[in-house]
C-alpha cells in the first residue's frame, strides 16, 4: 500500500503538509541549523505564492536570525531569480520556501551555498546532521543582525544574465503574441514584465495573480495545461508558455495549443545553446535520446546522470557543459545565466529560435529526431527490488545495461528505464523507441515482467 | 567565557538571556501556545523594544501566531502602554509585548495580554503553560493562515486618549528633562513635542538595540547618573527616567535631586486619592510605608499582596474597578482606573505634571509636605536551606510588632518596619527595612548579619 508522506526531513531537505506536520517550529529549527551551518554572514530568503509561505518565511528567518545571520528577505520570486542573486552577491546562502510542483498544502525549504547551487550531497549531510544534534550557533543579542528587503534588484540581475544570451532586438522586432499560464504562481508578476517590457511580446497572460491560489495542478504538462492551450487557440497565439509555482520548470504550446513534450522543449534549447557556445551537454538517464541526436549534430558529448536536478548540476560543473537539464520534468540548466534550473532562458531561447527561422512552433518541434516515449510506474514489495531488476537485465542480454541509477537498458534504437522512487515504493518505468510499435513492445514485455508478482502496471 | 544559562517560564510570561536560556525554539512554541489559547477570529497586536534580539523573537512570534490563524496588527518599536492600547482600541483578542523591560540589553522576553489589553490572570497564564508543555497547538490548516498587517497610527491614537484624559494646553508649560534610556518612550515624547508643542527635552533618545547607556532600572542611583545633573542647568521643572518599554518611571526634582524609585506611588496616592476618598489602593508587601500615611490623610485604604506583578492583577480582579483609586509597586510601576489598571510610566509621568499644575507647587514643594521616610533595601545570596526557620524565629524574636507571612515575613511597627523574603525570580534574600524620620541602620544591619550567618 502507498504511504502518505506528510512530512519528509532527509538529504533533500525539509517538505511535508503545512501546520500539524511542518510546524513553524521545525522550520525555524532548520534555519538555525542553516544558520549555523554556512555561518553568520548574509543568507537570503524568498517564497513561492503558497497561502503558508509568509508564515513558514518568518520561522526560517527567525532561525537565522537565532544563528547570528543577516537576512536579505527578497519576497516572492522564482526559485532560478533566487539562485542567481545568491550567487552573484556574496552571500553565504539562500533558502527559498516553496515546494516546487508539489500540491498547494504542501510547502517545502530549498536550500542553496554561497554559489546559489542546491546544496550537495555532502552539504545536505552535514546539515541534517546538524539539525539531528540541535548543534546551532546560538547568538547573543549583540550578535543579532537584522532583516532586510531587496524586492527588486533580483528581477533585474536574473533579466540581465538572461538577456546577454539571445539577441534582444531581434526577439523584439518581431511583436510575438504569445500566451502564459502563470499558475499564479511566485513568476506571475516577473513572467509578464519580462515577457512584454523585456521582450517585446503581446502577451495574454492567465493566473497571474500571486495572491490567488493554484488554479491547475502545480506541476505543467500536457494533461493540466488545458486552460493555456485553449487561451492560445482563442488569442491566436504564436506560443504558449506555463510555469511552476516556483517558476523553475517550464512548458510550451505550440501555436495550436498542443503542448510539447519536455524532452522536446529541452532539445529546442539544447540545440540553440550549442549553436552558441561550445561544450558538452548533460542529462538525466531518463531523458530523451532525441538529445544524443542534437549533440552528434553539433559534434559534442552527451553526459548521463541518476535522475536529480543535484546530480546533473553536479555532472555539468565537472565536465563544464555548456547546457544541460531532466527533459521529463521541463528543466533547461544553461550555466551561463546560472546553474539552475531556469524557465525565463528557455522563453528567451525559444523565442528567439522563432525569430531567427521565421518558422512557427509546430515546424520546429517537427523539425527534431521522432521518438516514441512512454512513463509508467509499477508498485513493488520490499525486498524485490534485486530480483525485479535482475529478471529484466536477463531478459535482455543483447542491450548495454547501465545501472548508475536503476536499471537502463540500451539498443541502438531503443532504451528502458527502471528506478526505485524515492519517496514510495514504486518502479517508475520509462521507454522510448524510434518506431511506435518498437516502443510499446518493449514497454509490454518490461511491464508484464515487472508486474508479474505485482499489481498490473499504470500508465503515466 | 560560558554563555550565561538564564530561562525563566512562569505566569509573568517567557524571560531569559538571549542565546544563552532563551532561544528561538522557545519562542516559536511560546508563540504558539500562545496562539492556540487565544480566541480565533479577531487580530492579535504585537510591538516590540529596541533589543537587537527582538528582531529575531518578533519573527517567532509571527510565526508561531499566522500558523494559528491569526492576523496580527504589528505596532513595530511602540512601550507596552501602546500596545495595551491599541488591543482596546482595536478590539482584539489580545497581543504581545517583545521586550526585557528594565533587564540588561541581553535579556528579552514576551509579555502576553488578553483581551482589552489587560493582562493575564494567573488561571489564563497557568493554561498558556499547560499548552506549552504539552505541545499541541492548535494549528490552522495550510488555507488558514493569518496575515500580516503593519500599523504605524498606534502611538498617535494612544495621544489621543491620554489628551483626552490630562489638559495638555496647560500641561505644555512646562520644561521637562527625559532619560528615555534608549528605550520606547522616546517615540511617544518627540511625538508630544511635534503635535503637541510640549517641551522635553531628551537625552539617551536614540533607540538601541545592544547598548543601553546606562542599567535600565529605575533607582535614585540611575536617575543621578545623567538626568537629575541636568534638571537644574536646563531649568526644567522636573526629571523623569523611563525604563526600555516605558512602564515604569522615576523622578528627578527641578533641583536636581533624585527621588527614590519609591516615591511614584505614594505621590500618585496623594494626587489621585482626594477625588475619591474611601478608594483603594493596591500595592505590595515592599513598598513604602508612605502610602499609608498619605492615603491616611485622604480617608483611603492599602491593600497589600504579595510581591510580584501577578499578585497585583489577581488582587485587581478581587474588587469592582471604582473602587479602586490606584495601584502599583515601589519599582515606579503605576496603574490608573483611567487607563485600564496598564502599568504606564508616561500616563503617570502626565499625572505628576497635572499635580504640579494643579496645586500650582513644584515637585519640591509638594515632597515637603510629605513625613521623611528612610528605606533600606538589601540583597544576598541565598545560600541556606534554613530561610523558613529564620523567618519564625524572627517572628517570635520581634512579636512586638505585627506580623505578616503572605510573602516572608513583614513585621509592622508604628513608625517601622522590615519585610525578608526570598526572590521569586533571581537565588537572593531581600531585606528591606523602612523607618519614619530616620534610617533604621542598626535593624537593617542586624537582619542583613542574621541572614549571612545561617549555616
Amino acid at each position: 500500500m502507498p504511504r502518505e508522506h506528510l512530512l519528509k526531513i532527509g538529504v533533500s531537505g525539509i517538505r511535508g503538509v503545512v501546520g500539524e506536520f511542518l510546524t513553524p517550529a521545525l522550520a525555524c529549527s532548520f534555519g538555525q541549523a542553516f544558520g549555523s551551518y554556512v555561518g553568520r554572514g548574509r543568507v537570503i530568503v524568498g517564497r513561492d505564492t503558497r497561502a503558508t509561505g509568509q508564515m513558514l518565511q518568518h520561522a526560517v528567518q527567525c532561525g537565522l536570525l537565532a544563528a547570528g545571520c543577516d537576512v536579505i528577505d527578497v519576497g516572492i520570486l522564482p526559485t532560478p531569480t533566487i539562485q542567481v542573486y545568491v550567487g552573484t552577491t556574496g552571500a553565504r546562502g539562500g533558502i527559498a520556501v516553496t515546494a516546487s510542483h508539489n500540491p498547494p498544502e504542501y510547502n517545502a525549504l530549498k536550500l542553496f551555498n554561497a554559489h546559489g547551487l542546491f546544496f550537495n550531497h555532502y552539504e545536505r549531510t552535514e546539515l541534517i546532521d546538524l539539525y539531528h544534534q540541535s548543534d546551532f550557533y546560538q547568538a547573543e543579542n549583540q550578535e543579532i543582525r537584522g532583516i532586510r528587503c531587496d524586492y527588486e534588484s533580483p528581477t533585474l540581475l536574473h533579466i540581465e544574465r538572461v538577456m546577454k544570451h539571445v539577441d534582444k532586438g531581434l526577439i523584439r522586432g518581431r511583436q510575438f503574441r504569445v500566451a502564459l499560464d502563470g499558475v499564479n504562481g511566485a513568476a506571475s508578476v516577473m513572467t509578464p514584465r519580462f515577457l512584454t517590457e523585456t521582450l517585446g511580446c503581446r502577451l495574454d497572460a492567465i493566473s497571474v495573480d500571486p495572491t490567488q491560489p493554484f488554479p491547475r495542478e502545480a506541476e505543467p504538462r500536457p494533461d493540466t495545461l488545458g486552460a493555456l492551450a485553449a487561451l492560445v487557440t482563442a488569442q491566436g497565439c504564436e506560443i504558449g508558455f506555463a510555469q511552476d509555482p516556483d517558476g523553475d520548470r517550464l512548458a510550451v504550446a505550440d501555436e495550436t495549443g498542443k503542448v510539447l513534450d519536455n524532452d522536446d522543449v529541452l532539445a529546442l534549447a539544447v540545440d540553440a545553446a550549442l549553436e552558441r557556445l561550445p561544450g558538452d551537454v548533460v542529462v538525466n538517464l531518463t531523458t530523451s535520446s532525441v538529445i544524443d541526436d542534437i549533440a552528434a549534430a553539433h559534434g559534442r558529448k552527451v553526459y548521463r546522470t541518476p535522475v536529480g536536478e543535484a546530480n546533473v548540476v553536479e555532472m555539468m560543473q565537472a565536465v563544464n557543459a555548456v547546457i544541460g537539464g531532466e527533459g521529463s520534468n521541463g528543466g533547461i540548466i544553461f550555466p551561463s545565466v546560472h546553474l539552475c534550473r531556469d524557465s525565463f532562458t528557455g522563453m528567451a531561447f525559444l523565442l528567439e529560435r522563432m525569430a531567427k527561422t521565421g518558422l512557427r512552433v509546430s515546424q520546429l518541434a517537427a523539425g527534431l529526431p521522432r521518438y516514441y516515449r512512454k512513463l509508467g510506474k509499477v508498485a513493488f514489495e520490499h525486498g524485490a527490488l534485486g530480483t525485479l531488476m535482475q529478471g529484466l537485465e536477463d531478459r535482455f542480454p543483447d542491450a548495454t545495461a547501465d545501472r548508475s541509477d536503476g536499471l537502463k537498458l540500451q539498443w541502438p534504437d531503443r532504451w528502458v528505464h527502471v528506478r526505485a522512487s524515492n519517496t514510495e515504493p514504486l518502479l517508475r518505468l520509462a521507454t522510448e523507441a524510434r518506431n511506435e510499435n518498437a516502443m510499446e513492445d518493449l514497454y509490454e514485455s518490461a511491464t508484464v515482467l515487472l508486474s508479474a508478482a505485482q499489481g498490473p502496471a499504470q500508465v503515466e | 567565557m560560558s554563555k550565561q544559562k538564564t530561562l525563566r517560564l512562569s505566569q509573568v510570561g517567557l524571560r531569559g538571556v538571549v542565546g544563552g536560556g532563551l532561544t528561538a525554539t522557545h519562542v516559536l512554541d511560546f508563540a504558539s501556545a500562545f496562539g492556540t489559547l487565544v480566541e480565533p477570529g479577531r487580530p492579535v497586536i504585537i510591538g516590540r523594544d529596541p533589543r537587537a534580539s527582538g528582531r529575531m523573537v518578533r519573527e517567532g512570534v509571527l510565526a508561531g501566531l499566522l500558523a494559528c490563524g491569526h492576523n496580527i496588527l504589528d505596532l513595530g518599536i511602540v512601550s507596552t502602554p501602546v500596545i495595551q492600547h491599541a488591543i482596546r482600541r482595536r478590539d482584539a483578542a489580545g497581543g504581545v509585548s517583545i521586550g526585557a523591560s528594565h533587564n540588561a540589553a541581553e535579556w528579552n522576553a514576551l509579555k502576553f495580554f488578553g483581551p482589552r489589553g489587560t493582562y493575564l490572570s494567573t488561571a489564563e497564564a497557568g493554561e498558556l503553560l499547560d499548552i506549552y508543555h504539552l505541545k499541541k497547538f492548535a494549528f490552522a490548516g495550510w488555507q488558514g493562515m493569518g496575515k500580516l498587517e503593519l500599523v504605524d497610527h498606534a502611538v498617535d491614537r494612544y495621544l489621543d486618549d491620554l489628551a483626552a484624559v490630562y489638559d495638555f494646553d496647560s500641561l505644555r508649560r512646562f520644561r521637562v528633562v527625559v532619560d528615555c534610556c534608549n528605550g520606547t518612550s522616546s517615540v511617544i515624547l518627540r511625538r508630544m513635542n511635534e503635535r503637541f508643542g510640549f517641551e522635553f527635552i531628551l537625552i539617551n533618545e536614540h533607540p538601541e538595540g545592544v547598548a543601553f547607556a546606562h542599567d535600565p532600572l529605575i533607582t535614585s542611583r540611575t536617575i543621578a547618573l545623567q538626568l537629575a545633573p541636568l534638571v537644574k542647568p536646563l531649568h526644567a521643572h522636573a526629571g523623569f527616567l523611563f525604563d526600555v518599554d516605558s512602564d515604569r518611571v522615576g523622578i528627578a526634582t527641578e533641583l536636581g535631586e533624585p527621588l527614590s524609585e519609591e516615591i511614584m506611588l505614594p505621590l500618585l496616592t496623594d494626587y489621585l486619592l482626594p477625588r475619591g476618598p474611601g478608594k483603594l489602593v493596591i500595592t505590595n508587601l515592599s513598598s513604602t510605608a508612605l502610602v499609608d500615611e498619605l492615603a491616611a490623610r485622604h480617608g483611603g485604604k492599602v491593600i497589600r499582596v504579595p510581591v510580584g506583578r501577578q499578585a497585583t492583577i489577581d488582587a485587581l480582579s478581587g474588587y469592582r474597578h471604582d473602587q479602586i483609586a490606584l495601584a502599583g509597586e515601589g519599582t515606579g510601576a503605576v496603574m490608573m482606573p483611567q487607563f485600564e489598571f496598564v502599568y504606564d510610566g508616561i500616563a503617570s509621568m502626565l499625572a505628576v505634571l497635572s499635580m504640579m499644575h494643579q496645586r500650582n507647587s513644584t515637585l519640591s514643594e509638594i515632597l515637603a509636605g510629605y513625613p521623611k521616610y528612610c528605606i533600606l533595601k538589601g540583597e544576598l545570596p541565598l545560600t541556606s536551606a534554613r530561610i523558613p526557620s529564620l523567618l519564625t524565629d524572627l517572628q517570635k524574636e520581634y512579636s512586638d510588632g505585627r506580623a505578616t507571612t503572605l510573602d516572608g515575613l513583614r513585621v509592622d511597627w508604628p513608625q517601622r518596619w522590615f519585610h525578608v523574603r526570598v526572590s521569586q525570580t533571581e537565588p537572593i534574600v531581600r531585606v528591606i527595612c523602612e523607618q519614619r524620620g530616620h534610617p533604621p541602620s542598626v535593624l537593617f544591619e542586624s537582619l542583613l548579619e542574621k541572614v549571612r550567618s545561617l549555616p
